[in-house]
């Protein structure tokens, strides 16, 4: 009885089978055998949480939105030695066709470009970019960067004209407006969809790609907008790939499943430029490593104790042993690829002679004991700690660590009671005025040493209102030589980004933000 | 019929227990949520917004009557760190999550109980040694450090694995849903092109997840064999004359079974959670990938769905296990 019930699914089964079509039944479908040149496959290391522009901040996501959305005005690209960057001080058009600054540099006039169209086939008008920037402003994530844009009202004039006031002079305005939360939306269609929520997993851009499907857990796919107002990009088709494992990255690679990957581990660097087919571009970044010391708390209250930390630093170790050459030495708070940086008042190198003169000299001869919170998720900084505990040692200074989980890691920071650490930082908007703003100034919502220091909270407020680009650059000078002197890091490296990709992938651009514009990108 | 009833009725304080006890780990953790969601270079006064948006600003135990409410209507609460509801969430990556866990419950049933078999009957022969350490060294190989070898070897160096993203070629679709496991919707369809792939896809995580449950079971179905072939009942049938197959097969095995299923019971929770390193690795699109970024987003709602879920399977299974014991041995139900 039960063998003939099982026989008679099976046959009905088969009978099903053998009368519908199955879903790979198109035989010589569109999967061909031969390399398609305009298609790229990228594996990225995580899958990204949303497609709002005004939400988005993580790499994956970022990508998605300037792929899907453009911007009013874009960074320019330059190319050196055969390799296309971002120049972040010349800004370019792109949504706005050219624009007018006011006497005073409070007011901006855009003006739009003309026949451009949402994907939807919408027109892109004035009306759009201020309802856009009326989200911007209310939303939770990007209201942030439009209070430091210094935005104080959005007027659309007529159709094509928009006017932008500013609360005061704002060199940052324009430095912020390339970024990605600045995406221009097809505000009407998300009335029409319900409200800002339908942003999170669609898009209402204008952009040179569409996200045809995304699976934060696998893939997502991009598709050329063959409606594109710009130049038609070259790649009709990108595959993004999320792998979290960083060995598998590397596998696919070789095996040419993918043709580029994304954060290489720089152990794997030496092995992967060995591989025929493979190309290595690694390059400088604005991302830096710093050893914080807390500056409100017993003995790195003394800046002779901090300059004796900064004098124990393995410098070269680092750079060589746990980065395998792939980062640089750092001799600033702020990246040496940031306009307006300056070593002035970097002397330090690793001298353990000087480390003892300056303890002894700070009242420490017999060194101290102090506590150091290492946050997971990177293996460089956990190498990086063993070294350093290792080198202070030998000064007498005895350095405890403690793990932490990351989230609980970013909670300790932020209540700025953590006696020293270390931590990476990459300003998205590569100014001095950004970056140490938040970084070390009293007010500065990332200042988690509490440094504070008059003279430089003093320069950074003249600084930030004063419109002529050299007398600011001087103003940040100063700065930074004086917390260079003071120390209240360790200035640890610089780190290179890391890109594999596979030989005839052309186009690749690096950018501070580390986002690939998958529209400059091409193969041959 | 009583029994059964007495058996569900059990569940119901083990899950209240479950659901409170994944609440409070959940909070009590540190690792604030919103500053996670906000990124790491937020201002607090943002950090603060998300918080209210959350609902994290309310005290702990509205935030608690909140969850089981919304638990009782269906909703698994909405996952921060992808945007979407679990339930959606839940619906595209359970099925992947079941199909890798059931091949490797297949798997290791399917190579442990013969080994233990084989072990039992040839005891403290050669192959007996040999299946003794070939178990011990497959329960205590880490899983992790066995799928990137795997991977490394049979996708890097041999090729003979196809590469570990996701479940089907990408150059196929994948079958017509009907149960949401492929290799099963693909035979069903008649689907020749997406079988082949799925299954080659399929059996090498399910090969890495069994590993560890295929030594336990070889190992506890030795031990039962062993105690029962020793049993009186067993000398009799072998001096009856009946063949050692039927001795084996039908005598010995169907009292030894009670013990490898009650084992296989308690397996499935172990390859529930070994599927969350598994896919990982192999880059499989189930729940396990999804859950690993939640926690290290700390992310609530799909790190509690996902271990009430768990703990509803492992409830269900070893419900499962006890009636089909209670089948072969009808005194365990009196009990």
């Amino acid at each position: 009885m039960k063998r003939q019930a099982v026989t008679l699914a099976l046959g009905s089964a088969l009978v099903l089978s053998a009368c519908g079509a199955n879903a790979n039944s198109d035989d010589g479908g569109a999967a061909g055998g031969e390399e398609a040149t305009d298609t790229l496959t990228v594996a990225y290391s995580e899958g990204g949480t949303t497609l709002d522009p005004a939400i988005a901040s993580d790499v994956t996501s970022d990508t998605f939105v300037l792929a899907a959305y453009d911007q009013l005005v874009t960074y320019a690209r330059t190319e050196v030695d055969g390799q296309y960057e971002a120049d972040t001080s010349q800004i370019e058009p792109m949504l706005a066709e050219s624009w007018d600054v006011s006497e005073g540099d409070t007011r901006y006039t855009f003006h739009l470009r003309e026949g451009v169209t949402f994907q939807d086939g919408s027109d892109l008008t004035a009306e759009d970019v201020d309802a856009t920037f009326d989200y911007i402003a209310s939303s939770s994530n990007a209201a942030f960067l439009y209070g430091m844009a210094g935005i104080e009202d959005v007027q659309a004039l007529d159709e094509y004209t928009v006017q932008i006031d500013l609360t005061a002079p704002n060199h940052l305005f324009l430095q912020i407006l390339p970024m990605y939360s600045f995406s221009i939306i097809n505000m009407d269609l998300v009335e029409e969809n319900g409200g800002t929520d339908w942003l999170a997993a669609n898009t209402a851009g204008s952009g040179p790609y569409t996200v045809d499907s995304w699976d934060p857990a696998s893939e997502a796919v991009l598709t050329r907008n063959d409606d594109y107002w710009g130049e038609a990009p070259a790649l009709r088709q990108v595959t993004m790939k999320f792998i979290g494992e960083a060995s598998n990255r590397v596998q696919l690679l070789q095996n040419g499943e993918v043709d580029v990957a994304l954060e290489v581990p720089p152990k794997d660097v030496e092995s992967l430029a060995a591989v025929d087919g493979v190309t290595i571009d690694s390059r400088a970044s604005n991302k830096i490593l710093y050893f914080g010391m807390n500056t409100a708390i017993e003995p790195f209250d003394d800046p002779l104790v901090r300059q004796a930390i900064s004098y124990a630093i393995p410098y070269e170790n680092l750079i060589s042993d746990v980065m395998m050459g792939q980062a640089s030495p750092m001799t600033s708070s702020v990246a040496s690829s940031t306009p307006g940086w300056t070593d002035a008042g970097y002397e330090y190198s690793h001298d353990l002679d000087t480390a003892r003169e300056l303890l002894a000299e700070a009242g420490y001869p017999d060194g101290f004991e102090f506590d150091f919170t290492l946050g997971s998720g990177f293996q460089d900084w956990a190498d990086d700690a063993v070294l350093i505990q290792a080198e202070l040692a030998e000064i007498g200074v005895t350095m405890n660590i403690e793990n932490m989980a990351r989230p609980q890691f970013l909670d300790a920071l932020a209540t700025g009671e953590v006696q020293s650490y270390i931590s990476r930082w990459t300003s998205f908007v590569n100014d001095p005025g950004y970056h140490l703003g938040l970084l070390l100034t009293a007010e500065g919502t990332s200042n988690y040493v509490n440094y504070d220091n008059d003279e430089v909270n003093a320069l950074w407020e003249q600084a930030a209102t004063e419109p002529d680009a050299d007398v600011r650059a001087d103003l940040y000078g100063q700065m930074q030589e004086i917390i260079t002197t003071e120390a209240p890091w360790a200035y640890l490296y610089e780190y290179n980004i890391v890109v594999a990709h596979r030989d005839g992938v052309e186009g690749y651009t690096s950018y501070p933000d580390g986002i690939i514009r998958f529209f400059q990108m091409s193969r041959s | 019929m009583p029994y059964i009833a007495r058996r569900i009725a059990a569940m119901i304080p083990a899950l209240l227990g479950v659901i409170v006890c994944i609440f409070l780990i959940t909070r009590v953790l540190p690792g604030d949520p919103a500053r996670t969601f906000a990124g790491e270079q937020a201002a607090p006064s943002v950090v603060e917004q998300v918080r209210r948006e959350m609902g994290l600003d309310r005290p702990i135990w509205e935030q608690f009557f909140r969850y089981v409410g919304d638990l009782l209507r269906g909703d698994l609460g909405f996952s921060w760190h992808t945007g979407r509801t679990v339930v959606e969430e839940f619906a595209t990556r359970l099925p992947a999550t079941i199909e890798l866990s059931l091949a490797a419950l297949v798997l290791a049933l399917l190579i442990g109980v013969p080994i233990g078999i084989i072990s039992a009957t040839r005891r403290d022969r050669p192959i007996d040694h040999v299946s003794r350490v070939l178990s011990l060294v497959g329960a205590s190989m880490p899983l992790f450090w066995l799928g990137l070898m795997v991977i490394y070897l049979f996708y890097g160096q041999l090729g003979w694995q196809p590469a570990p993203l996701g479940r089907i070629d990408s150059g196929l679709n994948p079958p017509t849903s009907i149960t949401g496991l492929y290799v099963v919707d693909s035979l069903l369809t008649g689907d020749l092109a997406a079988l082949r792939s799925s299954l080659a896809h399929l059996i090498w995580p399910a090969m890495v997840l069994a590993t560890g449950s295929t030594a336990i079971i070889a190992r506890m179905t030795r031990s039962a064999m062993l105690e029962v072939i020793d049993q009186d009942y067993i000398r009799t049938a072998r001096s009856k004359g009946l063949p050692p197959l039927t001795v084996i097969g039908k005598h010995a095995l169907k009292n030894a079974a009670p013990v490898t299923m009650t084992v296989v019971g308690l397996q499935f929770g172990q390859l529930l959670g070994g599927a969350v390193i598994t896919e990982t690795i192999f880059t499989w699109p189930g729940l396990g990938s999804y859950v690993t970024d939640a926690v290290l987003a700390t992310d609530y709602a799909p790190v509690q769905a996902f271990t009430l879920l768990a703990a509803v399977v492992y409830l269900v299974v070893n419900l499962l296990v006890d009636l089909f014991n209670g089948v072969l041995d009808p005194r365990t139900t009196h009990a």
